[in-house]
């Protein structure tokens, strides 16, 4: 199992490698890396908003119960801005365009390999990875950062009103509290973060739809192993990339 | 006869421990109809994507116009593949593109013609496999005959030398199937490309081919003209050929 | 999403009733339910707590770094348990389960529909509601709270890596507030949200995947569709749930 899994792993990184070489030798088509990213975009926003909306209120919530026990309201401000800039928005916005578009691209790959179409760019002496994978992937770095910001405006967005309204705070502390507590540089870590997760996510997908089996159980396992694995990486990713930028 | 344009040479083939090809040796004559027969499950689309690329061999060479393609870097690969046209079983075109972004698709990527060339040529070619006027149909509207047509023209847009065909007969009713028989019959003459026709169904073979080679336990059990084969001795051969055809005695 | 919200909604209401009065009427398989849950039991089980560990050692190393500035940390390890228990653990093995279970749920489904299965365990009368959905749905709601606490005693013990591995507090000063703000209250409520969430993914999945219409893609999209809409649904239900347990409503 061991063995089976490190090979999974060099297999994954010769993709990966295969990749870059191709986005090198036939050049990058920026109109579509660009219709990528705006397609992720628009289609990625109404779900990001309203689950970044929720991850705020459960912040607020959530930073009140833990610290009025401590007597320290001002705390909940610095809990929300910190937790939420630093980690649960860079993972929220991951998470979510892993779920969406990463699973689509797997699915869509899948179903391009069962139909021979992956096989028919090859026979056109068009090179599958310039074409289906590399435009996504670029499409992804861009955009995952932009929603990134954008959770993360909403997040502290509605923090504000349940503080205010449900949990009773003054509106003008709160606000100061989360304010004063995030810096350029905790903005900069999550678009780093960002950054590293969309690599994940267009490459994991796409390895996974690229070698799938054909069929459609193919497709469906191809996409479910995906997005578990994505998942799990960009958790634990996480976990290092905290510890280097904040250690 | 022609010199050949493919050439296999001593080429085998395993997944795992199932031996699909095993020391093949086959010549591809130029300009004319190679029909590729035997049994499903005998190794003949591996053939296929052996030729062009898509898998490569444990053993043995595959030469291409001169090139061995089991050998070949990247760059020389894509060369080759330029000279071949592919008809895919199910027709493999892009769902997302409609039917003139199919056919036009090579010819985007790989020339400076101007939209209005791309144009004329697509209406060209869709005339020529007799479904004039259908460029904006997307490809899930097609039936599976009209699919392997519309195939057929992006395989054939680049004019190439070599026209692949992987089960031009699979999945289709008697009628369509001899429809399809009948154009590659017609392509055939017009053309003058070296087709490649990959088959279970003899009846359809015999009526186009130039050339019958028929696979069996990944070897080659019979290689020659039509007429050839129909007098083979090979056992084999005869009782795959019989539920179909009147033999002639031995 | 697609074109009309509100006609899918109350599609999804009419399966949800299909498989309650299947269930009411006793037409399901109780040892398939079984079987489904020891597989997802066992599929879920490494995805779940290997990103519970980081999580909460996430949340160890930031709690550490918030608490550093009122040199309080010795409570990080009540901060940890609160947190973790109550919020983390139940959204983690509701989102990895949806990724993992639900999403292979929609495949497995979505293929029997494409392949004509599941026509074909009409055709021989017997309810593919009872047969393949019901157990399918109540072999998530068994697992979702069964894996929580799960999640929850492996995001403390990530926490614990943190704080008292890396850190160097002592053992002892953390195991004295682990449970000094957790009751058995958080526990149990801890539990219900991930039975809710099981209900919840298990609905959403098996919906998408029994009306899969279109061959391969059409199975990509179900599975797809599932795991946007559980992750989307969940972290709303959290916070309604959360609203509702723990704003002192139940204590």
């Amino acid at each position: 199992m061991i063995t089976a899994f490190v090979r999974s792993v060099g297999r994954y990184g010769l993709f990966c490698w295969d990749c870059g070489v191709s986005a090198w030798r036939h050049g990058v088509r920026w109109d579509r890396v660009m219709g990528e990213a705006s397609k992720l975009g628009v289609r990625s926003f109404g779900v990001l908003a309203v689950m970044a909306l929720f991850v705020g209120t459960n912040l607020a919530i959530q930073g009140h119960a833990a610290f009025s026990a401590l007597g320290a309201q001002s705390l909940v401000g610095m809990f929300v801005a910190l937790a939420g800039v630093r980690e649960v928005c860079p993972l929220l916005a991951g998470t979510m365009v892993a779920a969406k578009a990463g699973t689509e691209m797997t699915a869509q790959l899948a179903v391009m390999r069962t139909k021979e179409q992956i096989d028919a760019l090859e026979v056109m002496a068009i090179d599958p990875r310039a074409e289906l994978v590399v435009p996504p992937l670029l499409g992804i770095m861009i955009a995952l950062p932009a929603l990134t910001i954008i959770s993360i405006a909403i997040a502290l967005g509605s923090s504000v009103a349940v503080a205010v309204w449900q949990l009773g705070l003054e509106y003008g502390d709160y606000v100061d509290w989360l304010v004063s507590n995030i810096t350029v540089f905790d903005l900069t870590a999550a678009m780093i973060k960002a950054l590293v997760f969309a690599v994940v996510i267009a490459t994991v997908s796409g390895w996974f739809g690229f070698f799938s089996e054909r069929g459609p159980i193919g497709v469906g396992s191809a996409t479910n192993k995906a997005v578990v694995v994505m998942c799990i990486v960009c958790i634990t990713l996480n976990f290092f990339l905290t510890t280097v930028l904040y250690g | 006869m022609a010199e050949p344009v493919i050439r296999f040479q001593g080429v085998s083939k395993s997944f795992g421990s199932k031996v699909v090809l095993q020391d093949l040796s086959l010549d591809i004559p130029r300009g004319q109809t190679t029909v590729i027969l035997g049994p499903s499950g005998t190794g003949k689309s591996v053939l296929i994507k052996l030729l062009v690329g898509l898998l490569e061999p444990d053993e043995g060479s595959i030469l291409v116009e001169g090139v061995d393609v089991a050998t070949a870097t990247e760059a020389e690969l894509f060369e080759v593949r330029k000279q071949i046209g592919m008809l895919f079983q199910d027709g493999a075109l892009f769902d997302s593109l409609s039917v003139a972004d199919n056919i036009a698709f090579p010819l985007r990527r790989h020339t400076t013609l101007s939209d209005e060339a791309i144009a004329a040529k697509v209406a060209e070619l869709l005339a020529k496999v007799g479904l004039e006027g259908i460029e904006e149909l997307m490809p899930s509207s097609l039936s599976g005959g009209m699919r392997k047509r519309v195939s057929l023209a992006r395989a054939i847009v680049m004019d190439p030398e070599i026209v692949l065909f992987d089960e031009p007969n699979s999945g289709l009713d008697p009628v369509t199937s001899d429809e399809i028989d009948a154009l590659i019959g017609r392509m055939k003459d017009e053309l003058g490309m070296t087709f490649i026709i990959i088959s279970h169904d003899i009846v359809g073979t015999f009526a186009v081919a130039d050339k019958i080679a028929m696979l069996y336990n990944g070897g080659l059990i019979a290689d020659g003209t039509p007429d050839e084969v129909l007098h083979s001795r090979e056992d084999v051969v005869r009782r795959f050929l019989k539920r179909n055809m009147e033999l002639p005695p031995l | 999403m697609s074109s009309g919200p509100l006609i899918s909604v109350g599609r999804y209401g009419l399966f949800v009733g299909a498989a309650i009065r299947a269930c009411l009427a006793g037409r399901w398989a109780f040892r398939e339910m079984l079987e489904h849950a020891s597989t997802v039991a066992l599929r879920c089980f490494l995805p779940v707590t290997i990103t519970a560990l980081p999580f909460g050692a996430v949340i160890g190393f930031q709690g550490m770094a918030i608490l550093d500035l009122f040199s309080a940390h010795r409570l990080i390890s009540s901060l940890l348990s609160v947190f973790v228990i109550r919020e983390l653990a139940p959204v983690i093995a509701a989102v990895l389960v949806a990724a993992q279970a639900g999403s292979s749920f929609a495949a497995e489904l979505g293929a029997m529909r494409i392949k004509e299965e599941l026509d074909a365990t009409s055709v021989m009368s017997v309810d593919p509601i009872g047969w393949h959905v019901v157990p399918r749905i109540g072999a998530m709601a068994i697992v979702i709270p069964a894996l929580t606490i799960l999640a929850g005693a492996f995001g403390v013990f990530g926490g614990w890596l943190v704080v008292v591995g890396l850190e160097g507090q002592p053992h002892g000063v953390f195991m004295a507030h682990l449970a000094q703000d957790l009751t058995t209250f958080d526990l149990g409520a801890s539990a219900f949200k991930g039975l809710v969430y099981g209900v919840l993914i298990g609905t959403i999945a098996c919906w998408k995947g029994f009306n899969a219409t279109g061959g391969a893609e059409g199975v990509g999209r179900a599975v797809n569709d599932t795991v946007v809409l559980s992750v989307m649904f969940v972290l709303v239900s959290n916070y309604l749930l959360s609203s509702l347990l723990f704003s002192g409503v139940f204590r």
